[in-house]
Order: C-alpha cells, then sequence, then structure tokens
C-alpha cells in the first residue's frame, strides 16, 4: 500500500488538473520510486488515482522502455547500445559490466543492488561510450571509470 | 571560420545561462516587444516570412504551422514544445536547455501569442531528467518574474507552461504519438485529418514544434526575417544550425554554423577532422533514420534542399561519421536493431518488416548471407515506405544508403561468407 | 457522387465511400485485415493496398484510409501494390504458429484466405518464432494470442466501439499483446463479438471448441429471441445440435454485432433435461397417445363444464404462428381468450407501446445510432436489451447527449446524464422536458388535443416537488438536438408515461425535430402478443376464475407461470384446484413437470417462424435444424447405437402451433401446407402489411415493418391530473420493482451453462442511504417476508437510484415468487437483516 501522505500528495496534483490522465506517466513513475518498479499491485494503484483501468494504465506501462513492470535492482542501468555507442566500444562496456556484476544483460545483481539493460541512444553520444544510471548520464566509459563509479554506488547503496 | 553565435550565444562551459544573462543578452526583448506592438497574425508572419524551417526533422515551415490553427478555432488552445530527441546521434535540445533555457521559454511564449495559447507542455524524453529539473526551475522563474501566467508583463496575454516527462520511447517524438502520450494513451501515431492544429491534445488546436525552432524565434523577432535569412550560406536556406556531430572525428559535439555550410568544413574545421587513423567513408547527415551520404557527397551543402536532392535529408543535423574501418553492414544493422524495437507495433510493415529485414543483416553479417537476400532486401525497403507513418521510411533509409552507395560491400559478405572487417 | 474508375471499370459512388467499399460494389474483394465496415478505417495492417494512377493521390496508397474521388484511376492488380500486399502477408506470417489443422478459424479464416489469395505461399524467413502466453479469459472465448496478427480489430471493438476497458494492447513493436491486464472473465456482455471479427483464430468461440469446421455445420439465418430486440443471428448446427451462434448482418437491426445473452442463449435447445417424448400423468407415452388424451379430455371438460372453461396461456417466445393458431383455436373452441401477459398493466402497456408506435415517429436501433440526444426512460438498456446500449454508445461516441431517467441504478458503459426518479415522478419530468423545450405555438401546430394537453402540464410547483431536478445541460442539449429520441421501457413504468413519451416526440417532431419514438417490450413477442391480446386477458385474470371456479382446464403453451408468475404459492394452489393441466413446451418447466398431458413441441430452430421485434418489424427465421435428439446425446458420449428403426429418435415435438391445429381440428392434420396456407391468410389478415406477400418466404430479410395497431386517436389522451400526482416518499416503505438482468433473469440463456458464471450473484439493492436508516449496510444477508413466503438475498446498496425504491431481479436462483401481482409496496418491517 501507498503511504497516506504520498497518496494524498497524488491525488491533491490529480485533482488540480484538468485531465488526469495527462499525469499518467508521472504516477507510474512516483509509484515505481516508491516501491522499487511498477508492480502489479502499483499498477492497480495509479488505475484508482487515475481513474482508469488497470488494463489501461498497463496498456502505456508496457509501452515505455522507463518504466519497469518486473523488479529491478536499486540501480538500473542503461547502457546505450545504438549505432555511435557501438561503434565506440558498446559490446566492451558492456561485457566489462556484465562481469564485474557477474550477471547477464537484463538480470539483477543477488545483492538487489544493480540492473543491467541495454538502452537505445540516449542522446549522449557526443560522450560515447555512455550509459544511465538512474536517469543519471556516465559518458566516455572506459573499464576504471565503471570501476570508480560501481565502487562510488556500491558506498552509497 | 568563426560564425555568429545565435543559439549558443550564452553558452557557459560549466552551467546554464542565468535570466539574467539571458536578459543581458537581449532576452525577453521581443516578447516583450510582441506583447507591446505586435498582433498575434504580426508574429505569424514575421516567422513565415523568416522562412524558418522545423528543427525537429520533418523541416515544414514553422510560421504556416502557426498560421494553420484557424482564427475560430476552439479555445484553449496548446503549444507544445518537443524535447523527445530520440533520433540517435542528437543532442542539440539537451545542449540548449542546458545553455540557455530561457531562450527556448521564450520562443515558446512567443509562439503561444501568435495562437492565442494557454497552455505550454515541453515533453522531455526520461534520459533528460537533469533537462527537464532545469526547465522546470526556470519555468519557475520566468513565472515569477512575469513571463509566465496571467497577463503576462501587464498584457492580457496569459500562458504558462509544464514540463511533461516521457518514459522514452522514439515514436514519441513523432507529432501524433506524442499528443496521445501526453493525453495518457498509446503513443500510436495517428494519420490527420484532424491535423493536430485542428484537434490535438484534448482534441483542442495545438501547435507542436522542436525545441530548437522555438529557440530561433525571439532572434527572428528581434532582428527581423531578413537577417534571419543572411545567417544562411545557401541562397534558400535561413538561419543557423547546431550540428551534433559524432562517431570517428577527432571532437565529437555540437556546433552552431551557418544553414547550407559544407560537411567537408563542419567536419575537418570544427569537429578537428577524423581521429587518428581513420578516413571518411560516410556519415549520416541528419539522424539515424537518414541516407549515408558516400564519400563523394562530402562537400554537400548541409542545408535542408541540397540534401534532398542528394537523397538523403538534413533531419536533426545530426552528422554522425564512419570511418574505413567501421563496417556499415554491421552498423546498418544497429540501426535497423533500434527501429525494429522502438516500431510502435501498429502497423505490419513496420512492425514484423524491420525485424525481418534485421534478420537478413544479422544473417549477412555473420556469414550467412546468401545472394538471394540482396532483391529481398531491396523490395523490402521500397516497401517499407508504404508504412503508416514517416518512422519506417526513416528506419529503412540508411539501409537504402547502404544498398545504393555501399551494395560491394555487402555483396563482399555474402561472397565471403563473413564480415571482411573482422 | 463521386466517378471513379477501378481496374478500367466505372463506378460511381455516394460521397464518403472508401475505395475499399467502392471496389466492393464492383465485387472486388479488396484484402483486408484491420477494416471492418462497424469499426471503420485505421489503416494499421496495411494490406488493403492499390495503387492511385491518376487523381488527387498518386501511387501505392491504402484503399480503406482514403474516399472515392471524383476523377481517380485506380488499379489492384498493378504489380507493385500485388507485391507489397505479397509482403504484407507474409510478414504476418511470419510468427504465425501454421496450426490451421487445429484452429477453430480454419475454414472461415480470413488470414488464410488472405494468405493463399495474396499469393504467399513459401516460408523464406528464416528467423525463429515470437510466443506469446494465452491468457484465460472466461467461458465463452479460447485465448491464441499466437495467431494474432495485430490488425487492433479487438481493443478498437472492445474499447472504442463498445465502452469496455478491460480488454486492450499492451507492450509495443512486435511484441505488442492484447489481452486483459490479468487472466480473468471478461467484462463486456459484448465479448463475444471478437471471435466473430477476429480475422484469425485469437478468440474463438469456446463452448464449441474443436466442434467442427465450418463446413461441417448446417449454417442457417435465424434469430434471437432473448429480448425484444430480435437480432439476427447464424445458427450452426452439427449432430442435430446448434452448437454455435453468431451475429448475422442486418442494417436496421443488430448492424454487425449481437451480445452474449443472444450469442450464447441457445443451449435450451439441446439440453440433455429436454423433454422430447409426451407424458400423461409423468408417464411417458406416444406422441399420438397424448394428443388423442388432450383432445378427449378437453371435450370431457366442455361437456361438463362449458366452453368457457377452458383456458390458454402462451408466451412470448413462441413464434407469431403459435400466438396466432393459440388466438384462433380459443376462438373457434369458444375458450376464453388466451393470455400471454402476466397481468393487466403489463398487457395494457404492451398495448400501449403498441398504439404509440406511429410510422413516423419509431425509429429502428440503427436510428438510434444516429441520434444526437436520447432520452432513456425507465429502460435499463445493458439489463434489458443488450444491443441498445450498443447502438446507445454509437450515439454517445458521435457526440450525443445521453439522459437516463430511472429509478434503477442505471450503469451503462459510456458517461451520460442520469436522474434517479421514482416511478411516479416520471411523468413530471417529462412534462418540465416538455415544457422547456416546446412552446406552445408549437404544441398549437398539433391541434386542438395538443394544446390543452399541453396547457394542463402542471405548472412550476408541482414539478419543483420532482426531485432531482433537472439539469440544465440536459435541457440545453434537448433544445440543441436535431435527432433526440425517446428510449422507453415498458416493465416498470406506467401506461401514462409510455403515452407522455409518444406525445412528447410528436410536439418534438412539430417543433422541426427528427424524432423518434423507441419502446422496449417484456419478451421476443410481446408486439405478437400485445397485438392478439384483448386489454384484460392475463394470466391473473386466470388465476383469479380458476378461484373462483369458473375455470376448470388450463393449456399452457410455451408458457412457464412459475418462472415468471410473482405468487408462487397462489399458483400451487391454482394449479391443484384445477382438473387438467396441458403443457406443450421444449423445456422442462415446472409446469410441464406438474402436467397432467405433456406434448413437447419443437425450439424456434426447429421450426422456424415469425417474430415481431419492438419497433413492429415482422422478421422470419427459417426452420434452422430438423429436430431429434443431439448425436452426443443418443450415443451417450460415444457413437450412437445403430437402431433398426424408422425415423430420428426424439424426433417427436413438432412446432407448437401444429400441435394447436390439430386440437383445433379435432385430429391430427396431414396436409401440412394446406395448414400453413390457411395460417398465413390469418396473419396477413391480422398484419395488413404482409397483405402483400403470398407466402412467409416473401418476406424480406430485413422484415416488415408493421403499423397494426396504431391508434392516432390516442395522442395527447393522458390525464395530467392523475400522472403529476406525486406520491411522497414517506421513507418507510419501498416500491419494489423486479427487474431484467443481462444474465440470470431471461428464461431461455439461464439455460446455458456458459453464461452462469457471467451471472452477478443475486442481491436487492437498496439505495445506501434508506439501508443506512434502517441499519444495514452493503453485503448483508437479509430477508424480506410478504403474507406469501419469504426470500433470502444479499443486500447491495447504491448512491445512484431512486431511494424509495427497491430492486429485485428476476434471478434463476432466487425464490422470488412471493409477492401479490400488481404494485408491490414493502414496508421497511418486512426486511430483516439475517445472521
Ligand atoms: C519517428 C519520428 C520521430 C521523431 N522524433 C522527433 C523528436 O524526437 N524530436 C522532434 O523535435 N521531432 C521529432 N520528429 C518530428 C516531429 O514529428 C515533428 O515533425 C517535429 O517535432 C515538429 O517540430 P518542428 O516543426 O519544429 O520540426 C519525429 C518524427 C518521426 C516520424
Ligand atoms: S511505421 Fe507503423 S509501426 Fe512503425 S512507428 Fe509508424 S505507425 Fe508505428
Ligand atoms: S484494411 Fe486498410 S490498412 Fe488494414
Amino acid at each position: 500500500m501507498l503511504p497516506k501522505e504520498l497518496r494524498e500528495s497524488l491525488k491533491d496534483h490529480i485533482a488540480n488538473i484538468d485531465h488526469p490522465r495527462e499525469l499518467a506517466v508521472d504516477v507510474m513513475f512516483t509509484l515505481q520510486d516508491h516501491y522499487g518498479y511498477l508492480s502489479d499491485e502499483a499498477v492497480k494503484e495509479a488505475a484508482e488515482l487515475l481513474e482508469m483501468t488497470p488494463l489501461e494504465v498497463d496498456e502505456i506501462a508496457t509501452f515505455y522502455t522507463f518504466v519497469y513492470r518486473e523488479p529491478v535492482g536499486k540501480y538500473v542501468i542503461h547502457v546505450c547500445d545504438s549505432v555511435i555507442c557501438w561503434m565506440d566500444g558498446y559490446e566492451s562496456i558492456k561485457d566489462c559490466l556484465c562481469t564485474k556484476l557477474a550477471i547477464n544483460v537484463g538480470e539483477t545483481t543477488a545483492d538487489g543492488l544493480f540492473t543491467l539493460l541495454p538502452v537505445c541512444c540516449i542522446g549522449y553520444c557526443d560522450m560515447s561510450p555512455a550509459m544511465l544510471i538512474n536517469r543519471k548520464v556516465y559518458g566516455h566509459l572506459n573499464p576504471e571509470k565503471i570501476d570508480s563509479i560501481l565502487e562510488k554506488l556500491k558506498a552509497e547503496a | 571560420m568563426k560564425y555568429p553565435q545565435i543559439l549558443l550565444q550564452n553558452r557557459k562551459p560549466d552551467r546554464i545561462a542565468t535570466l539574467e544573462e539571458y536578459r543581458q543578452s537581449g532576452g525577453y526583448q521581443a516578447l516583450a516587444d510582441i506583447l507591446e506592438k505586435y498582433s498575434y497574425k504580426d508574429v505569424q508572419e514575421e516567422i513565415l516570412e523568416s522562412r524558418l524551417l522545423g528543427r525537429g526533422g520533418a523541416a515544414f515551415p514553422a510560421g504556416t504551422k502557426l498560421m494553420s490553427v484557424a482564427d475560430d478555432a476552439s479555445f484553449p488552445r496548446y503549444i507544445v514544445c518537443n524535447a523527445d530527441e530520440m533520433e540517435p546521434g542528437t543532442f542539440k535540445d539537451r545542449v540548449l536547455i542546458h545553455a540557455d533555457p530561457h531562450m527556448i521559454i521564450e520562443g515558446i511564449i512567443i509562439a503561444g501569442y501568435a495562437v492565442t495559447a494557454e497552455k505550454g507542455i515541453i515533453f522531455i524524453r526520461p534520459e533528460y531528467e537533469s533537462g527537464a529539473k532545469i526547465l522546470e526551475r526556470e519555468i519557475d522563474i520566468a513565472r515569477q518574474s512575469g513571463y509566465l501566467g496571467k497577463n503576462i508583463l501587464d498584457s492580457d496575454y496569459a500562458l504558462d507552461i509544464v514540463v511533461h516527462r516521457s518514459a522514452g520511447r522514439y515514436i514519441c517524438g513523432e507529432v501524433t504519438a506524442q499528443l496521445s502520450a501526453l493525453m495518457g494513451k498509446r503513443p500510436n501515431p495517428k494519420q490527420p485529418p484532424p491535423y493536430p492544429t485542428e484537434r490535438g491534445v484534448w482534441g483542442m488546436p495545438t501547435v507542436l514544434s522542436n525545441v530548437e525552432t522555438f529557440a530561433c524565434i525571439p532572434h527572428i523577432i528581434n532582428n527581423g526575417p531578413d537577417w534571419f535569412k543572411s545567417l544562411a550560406k545557401t541562397e534558400t536556406g535561413a538561419g543557423t544550425k547546431i550540428f551534433c556531430v559524432s562517431g570517428k572525428v577527432k571532437r565529437p559535439g555540437f556546433y552552431e554554423l551557418p544553414i547550407g555550410t559544407r560537411l567537408s568544413e563542419i567536419i575537418e574545421e570544427h569537429a578537428g577532422g577524423m581521429r587518428a587513423g581513420s578516413e571518411f567513408k560516410a556519415c549520416l547527415p541528419g539522424g539515424a533514420s537518414t541516407q549515408f551520404l558516400p564519400k563523394e557527397l562530402y562537400d554537400i551543402e548541409m542545408d535542408f534542399d541540397p540534401l534532398r536532392e542528394a537523397g538523403s535529408r538534413l533531419g536533426t543535423g545530426a552528422i554522425m561519421v564512419f570511418d574505413h574501418k567501421t563496417c556499415l553492414v554491421a552498423a546498418t544493422l544497429n540501426l535497423i536493431e533500434f527501429f525494429a524495437r522502438e516500431s510502435c507495433g501498429w502497423c505490419t510493415p513496420c512492425r514484423e518488416g524491420l525485424p525481418y529485414i534485421r534478420d537478413i543483416l544479422w544473417r549477412i553479417e555473420n556469414g550467412e548471407g546468401e545472394e538471394e537476400f540482396m532483391p529481398m532486401l531491396e523490395r523490402m525497403s521500397k516497401h517499407l515506405w508504404s508504412a503508416y507513418c514517416a518512422f519506417a521510411p526513416g528506419a529503412i533509409s540508411p539501409l537504402q544508403g547502404l544498398l545504393a552507395h555501399f551494395k560491394d560491400e555487402v555483396l563482399e559478405h555474402i561472397s565471403q561468407r563473413k564480415c571482411p572487417f573482422k | 457522387m463521386s466517378k471513379l474508375i477501378i481496374d478500367d471499370r466505372e463506378i460511381e459512388v455516394s460521397p464518403g465511400t472508401k475505395v475499399i467499399e467502392a471496389a466492393a460494389q464492383l465485387g472486388i474483394m479488396i484484402p483486408r485485415f484491420c477494416y471492418h465496415p462497424a469499426l471503420g478505417s485505421v489503416g494499421a495492417c496495411r494490406v488493403c493496398a492499390v495503387k492511385f494512377i491518376q487523381g488527387p493521390f498518386k501511387g501505392v496508397q491504402m484503399s480503406c484510409m482514403i474516399d472515392a474521388q471524383d476523377g481517380m484511376v485506380v488499379s489492384t492488380t498493378d504489380e507493385d501494390v500485388a507485391d507489397f500486399r505479397r509482403h504484407v502477408i507474409e510478414w504476418l506470417m511470419l510468427h504465425h504458429p501454421h496450426d490451421c489443422p487445429v484452429c477453430d478459424e480454419g475454414g472461415h479464416c480470413l488470414l488464410q484466405d488472405m494468405t493463399v489469395s495474396g499469393g504467399h505461399g513459401i516460408r523464406r524467413y528464416l528467423g525463429k518464432k515470437r510466443t506469446y502466453t494465452d491468457q484465460f479469459l472466461g467461458p465463452l472465448l479460447q485465448h491464441e494470442m499466437n495467431r494474432c496478427i495485430h490488425c487492433y480489430r479487438c481493443s478498437r471493438f472492445y474499447q472504442e466501439y463498445s465502452g469496455y476497458r478491460d480488454l486492450g494492447a499492451m507492450q509495443s513493436a512486435n511484441r505488442t499483446y492484447f489481452g486483459r491486464f490479468t487472466d480473468g472473465i471478461l467484462e463486456s456482455p459484448f465479448s463475444g463479438n471478437l471471435s466473430d471479427i477476429c480475422p484469425t483464430g485469437v478468440y474463438t468461440d469456446k463452448p464449441s471448441r474443436y466442434f467442427g469446421r465450418r463446413w461441417d455445420y448446417q449454417r442457417s439465418p435465424s434469430l434471437c429471441i432473448n429480448c425484444s430486440l430480435g437480432c439476427h443471428t447464424v445458427a450452426s448446427i452439427k449432430y442435430r445440435e446448434v452448437k454455435r451462434q453468431e451475429a448475422r448482418f442486418s442494417e436496421p437491426v443488430n448492424g454487425y454485432f449481437i451480445c452474449d445473452r443472444g450469442r450464447y442463449g441457445f443451449f435450451y435447445s439441446s439440453l440433455e433435461s429436454r423433454p422430447r417424448m409426451a407424458r400423461i400423468n409423468g408417464k411417458q407415452c406416444t406422441f399420438n397417445q397424448a394428443q388423442h388424451a388432450m383432445i378427449e379430455k378437453l371435450e370431457e371438460i366442455k361437456k361438463n363444464s362449458g366452453s368457457a372453461a377452458i383456458a390458454a396461456v402462451g408466451s412470448l417466445r413462441s413464434s407469431l404462428e403459435t400466438l396466432v393458431m393459440l388466438a384462433q383455436l380459443c376462438q373457434t373452441k369458444r375458450w376464453r381468450d388466451p393470455a400471454c401477459f402476466i397481468d393487466s398493466s403489463q398487457v395494457q402497456n404492451v398495448k400501449t407501446a403498441i398504439s404509440r408506435l406511429e410510422p413516423q415517429l419509431r425509429v429502428s436501433l440503427r436510428d438510434i445510432e444516429r441520434a444526437d440526444f436520447i432520452l432513456a426512460v425507465g429502460a435499463d438498456p445493458i439489463n434489458e436489451a443488450p444491443m441498445l446500449a450498443l447502438a446507445m454508445r454509437q450515439a454517445q461516441r458521435n457526440g450525443a447527449t445521453i439522459v437516463v431517467i430511472d429509478p434503477r441504478p442505471v450503469s451503462l458503459p459510456f458517461p451520460f446524464l442520469y436522474l434517479p426518479a421514482a416511478p411516479m415522478a416520471l411523468s413530471a419530468y417529462l412534462g418540465s422536458l416538455i415544457k422547456a423545450v416546446v412552446n406552445r405555438g408549437t404544441a398549437d401546430k398539433m391541434g386542438d388535443g395538443a394544446r390543452k394537453f399541453y396547457d394542463r402540464i402542471p405548472e412550476g410547483k408541482k414539478l419543483a416537488e420532482a426531485q432531482p431536478p433537472l439539469s440544465s445541460e440536459m435541457l440545453q442539449s434537448l433544445q440543441q438536438s436535431r435527432r433526440p429520441i425517446i428510449v422507453c421501457g415498458t416493465e416498470i413504468l406506467s401506461e401514462t408515461v409510455l403515452s407522455l413519451s409518444a406525445d412528447f416526440a410528436l410536439l418534438l417532431q412539430a417543433a422541426e425535430k427528427q424524432a423518434g419514438l423507441f419502446y422496449l417490450m417484456p419478451g421476443a413477442n410481446a408486439f405478437a402478443g400485445g397485438i392478439l391480446s384483448g386489454e384484460k386477458d392475463s394470466f391473473l385474470q386466470i388465476i383469479e376464475q380458476i378461484e373462483d371456479g369458473s375455470i376448470r382446464a388450463l393449456i399452457s403453451v410455451e408458457a412457464d407461470p412459475f418462472w415468471w408468475f410473482d405468487d408462487r404459492p397462489r399458483l400451487e394452489r391454482a394449479l391443484d384446484k384445477i382438473d387438467l393441466l396441458v403443457v406443450l413446451d421444449y423445456l422442462d418447466s415446472q409446469a410441464a413437470q406438474r402436467a397432467n398431458i405433456f406434448i413437447p413441441t419443437a425450439t424456434f430452430y426447429e421450426s422456424g417462424g415469425m417474430l415481431i421485434n419492438q419497433e413492429g418489424r415482422v422478421q422470419v427465421a427459417p426452420r434452422a435444424l430438423l429436430g431429434g435428439i443431439p448425436i452426443s446425446q443418443a450415443g451417450g458420449g460415444d457413437h450412437p447405437p445403430r437402431l433398426y428403426d424408422v425415423g430420428i429418435a426424439g424426433f417427436d415435438p413438432k412446432a407448437a402451433w401444429l400441435t394447436l391445429a390439430d386440437l383445433a381440428n379435432g385430429a391430427a392434420q396431414e396436409d401440412e401446407k394446406a395448414l400453413q396456407q390457411h395460417l398465413w391468410k390469418q396473419i396477413s389478415d391480422l398484419i395488413p402489411q404482409l397483405a402483400t406477400f403470398s407466402s412467409i418466404d416473401e418476406i424480406p430479410q430485413e422484415g416488415i415493418v408493421c403499423s397494426c395497431g396504431v391508434n392516432i386517436d390516442s395522442r395527447f389522451s393522458i390525464n395530467w391530473s392523475a400522472a403529476s400526482n406525486i406520491r411522497h416518499d414517506s421513507g418507510d416503505d419501498f416500491d419494489l420493482i423486479e427487474v431484467d438482468w443481462t444474465f440470470g433473469t431471461e428464461e431461455l440463456s439461464s439455460l446455458s451453462p456458459c453464461l452462469w458464471k457471467l451471472e452477478r450473484k443475486p442481491c436487492l439493492v437498496m439505495h445506501s442511504g434508506r439501508a443506512e436508516i434502517i441499519g444495514l449496510t452493503d453485503v448483508d444477508l437479509v430477508e424480506i417476508s410478504t403474507e406469501t413466503g419469504s426470500l433470502e438475498a444479499e443486500l447491495r446498496t447504491a448512491d445512484n437510484m431512486a431511494p424509495g425504491i427497491l430492486v429485485l431481479p428476476r434471478h434463476r436462483k432466487l425464490a422470488w415468487q412471493i409477492f401479490t401481482p400488481g404494485k408491490i409496496r414493502i414496508r421497511k418491517d418486512q426486511i430483516r437483516k439475517k445472521q
């Protein structure tokens, strides 16, 4: 269940807009941040808040890349695999991440910290190869840099 | 060559320009002027006169779009700023947001005034969360300074802007898909009629333009359409363009240059030339959904018309440079992979045709190519132009460029039963 | 008109016609998947591509997306487009499981047809196939997502067309998935249409799964008798049973679709418990023995007590032939006139409706779709006649305002304005609506009667008492409307409201609006029952006369009073009292079980016949099968034993009217043709519009709308002072209204096992405020006691209903027959909470 405060603030927000559905993505993001991912439960809650049906929420939730309908780690790493990053070494960056995290693409580390997902061009081609972690960008990647980024995040976790 | 910096004039290496800095460079003067002296029609005419073409890729005349909102169209009307920018290779909108957000905001307000819009929405991709935060903050500041809200600068005009976060899909950049996304619906494109300017967001007249398009507008008002046209190097062009250069060049980055600047100049002078040991082989001139330009067109003027004549498009002006060591079959495979994944799934050619093409290309790249694949690729590419929206024609453009200019490279893959670059 | 050339042939079509339709008019079937005439064009599948050679469009374009225009030259055979279409089909087949041999769609699959006709025969794709996990969608439809070609027809029909919100498209790109949020029963009572519109086998009919290919079935046009709309269906028969039913296109009635009650409401026809043999006092006998016994017994009673001691009861699910024959039988035998209705108010309501259905007022379901304002009074579309709701949905999608004035908590799959009015207040509302939108001058145009009527509409004060008030939105949209339609139920209203609705529609016409009137009726052949019944002929009257001893024998023809008579104990006492109960039926009803003489009859599928729907449309269904015990039952699940016998097992039942004809003639009749001719004469005498036809076979498919019974003199004749006498809700008691639900209350469809899972739990519905006052809450188990008996049910509370009302569904699982027929009032102390 969503904490009352969060629920109320979402309700407020929704009440103050002409068309609640406009907030569908915002509400999904908020619930996702709260639960870690958009669980079935969360879809139902979002539906109720937005006066939509769970199916209607799921119709859009499953459409988008950044809505996670399955559990993910605390940090979601989106490595860019589009053409410029690919040319500048996406494969080795991905392999490096897989080795360091001991997971395959699409998986979450055993400690629940990291999930590794490839993603389409993230708009940082001038800093290729690049990745996003929880929507923050890291560019000009190389193995050492990846090491320090992961270490830092582990320490913060 | 150094050229006047218009859109990037206030750009700082390490931070965004403040409202004060924007004002000092003449910011919000255009808004004050139009509110005082211009009718909404005047604004439309100035912009039409300036020949500003949409910078989002489709090159539609901005003035014409504003004028297509009928005088008696219903209210409220919406103005939408497309900051989805998911075209691979493109990051100009990101740069503009991080350089001088008020320029965009002012552009939106002026365009909003030109169609009497009440609500502005900036639709931004989730990868640009930092940009979204900046915009939210600066919109607030603009509101506090009287540029937004009721009675803007004590006039009768009222407009507010909200930032709408997307959850990430390339198709959301397409106008009609974006409008559906805004309404919390599946972002499948919708063929007009009705046009968004008749019935867009919530069935109301909506004008949607790209970030860079909006950023040009204050300068057109301040300096006049003739000045804007004079910025271009080509006869028919107008304005400057932010070229995003990426790939095998020494200095990947963004360069504001006159429209019509030659490709060779952009690569050699501004992007520092090719990387050591790299030779220019080809580039995609306007993002992933344009055709490869081969070496023969290295000198082309980077403007809408010349590129169209060369069979490609200026698109978003994102120049992706490939060198002689890069396998263009593999590069195209990567691009097709992108498009196959991002297809919205509405129409058959795009939804099923692209994965099919991906499969064929994958086989060619991985030594399983057959000669009979060639006519298949050619036919299917042609047929993808009969898809529902512009996504599929864009998606197939690199492959068509590959087949037009680098057919031998593909055939070599097939005859050698391996990738010659591996 | 636009003139264009398609494949070198010229055609002229009306403006707005799509090229794909224009081609169809030339007999050219351009392939299509996403396009459907009812759902419109969306251009998703791209298989309808044609080449535009001249005119405003050029090159390869979708023929479903472009209006035919003057000067167009179009080719469907051009090499380019043919190749494009071939590719589209190849793409659509990439992931198809190629499971046609085990797919129920096989044989009537659009994808199969297009794959073959499109010229895609050889698989070139070397990649892997995508697979999906299917969902459980309930008892009616089987889900097989791997067969999906992503035409989006299902989600468009489900959400946009019908307004339900639990099935749609999820995921994106080539992972796009059509289904529900989670496994579960589809909420839409129109879900069965998915199996008709899906161009491949993603949604197939579950009850008939694996039973046969389309070509294995005898397919016959038929009509739905599960409500008064009379939708057109196709019945599919195999091994002597109806196994599947689909929608049949009917321009004026149901369009392309039918509801699930109708689609799956046929199972009664082949129930194992269906009586196939005649019985005398419970003992099986031959048909002839029973018939003899019946004739003899009736003679005897006539001799002892006179003809008037014999009464007959018919029902609204019988064919027109049977009802006419029954009426004729009673007349020639000088029995009492037959009763088809429960009580006099039911007859009167139906008769009033019939008398007011003037040709210029009555509208079809299709007209409803085109209305721009619909006022539903005392009608609960989804529950009483689901397809009406679907038609109203189309109007609403096109911008119509829908207003519902009804005491029940009406719900519809789209937004509408609702006034929870007590039945007594309905005429007051109508009066004030009339006053608000029609001025006196307009009324004056309609003559003296209309003006007087108008002047007598009670003014302000009386109307103000009606709560809640009409909203200005309602009034405004009615004022602005150009094609308003009044929809009016006949079940819970008084005759006055029915009349008033018609008067209102007349006045709207006088106000230059294209107004229309649409009544719902209490059964499939209620219209026919209405024209054949006298004002007072009701079953209640029969009961009273049994009680006073004047009736000694009762013949019940395809009627089961146990199902619909309000007072069960009284019914039982009455039946105990008579000397003879003869029952003719195809159901194993309670009446049939009690009958002294029982004679089985043929179902509507086996006899065919005529029905008059609520609009007055005389429609014909041919006989769809001969009858007989289904093979599956004859063989006990195995191959049936070979019996060296003549005829078909269980073949005795014949159309009820034939048995009645035998009875009328005193002996079995040989010459069926002659009987038919005789009957046709009777029917065409009754319905003058049929006089131009020489036999039933000439009646066109869309039927003939008749105006028999129309009585212009009844215009503007209501008694205002009585009508506007609003009884104040004292808060102490309730008006109980018995209602229909989509599933579980209608006699025939209630016998379909596949629909049982869709039934709502039986309950009593009370206004939540009122419930609170008497100390009851939602889902309490309550008991209602009357002098007659008591009834237990769950209580459900609702905010959106008239407070003084208690709603009771005539649910098959509820022994609700404990009331005195007529208006039922329940005091609050009659309702008690059970532990
Ligand atoms: C598949 C597809 C993706 C697009 N993505 C973007 C985008 O990310 N940003 C953008 O500004 N325009 C994008 N466009 C172009 C828009 O449809 C539209 O033409 C443009 O935003 C209008 O703005 P403009 O007139 O200022 O160029 C895309 C078009 C297509 C067909
Ligand atoms: S081409 Fe078709 S499937 Fe592709 S994005 Fe456009 S509409 Fe969607
Ligand atoms: S029928 Fe025209 S695109 Fe599907």
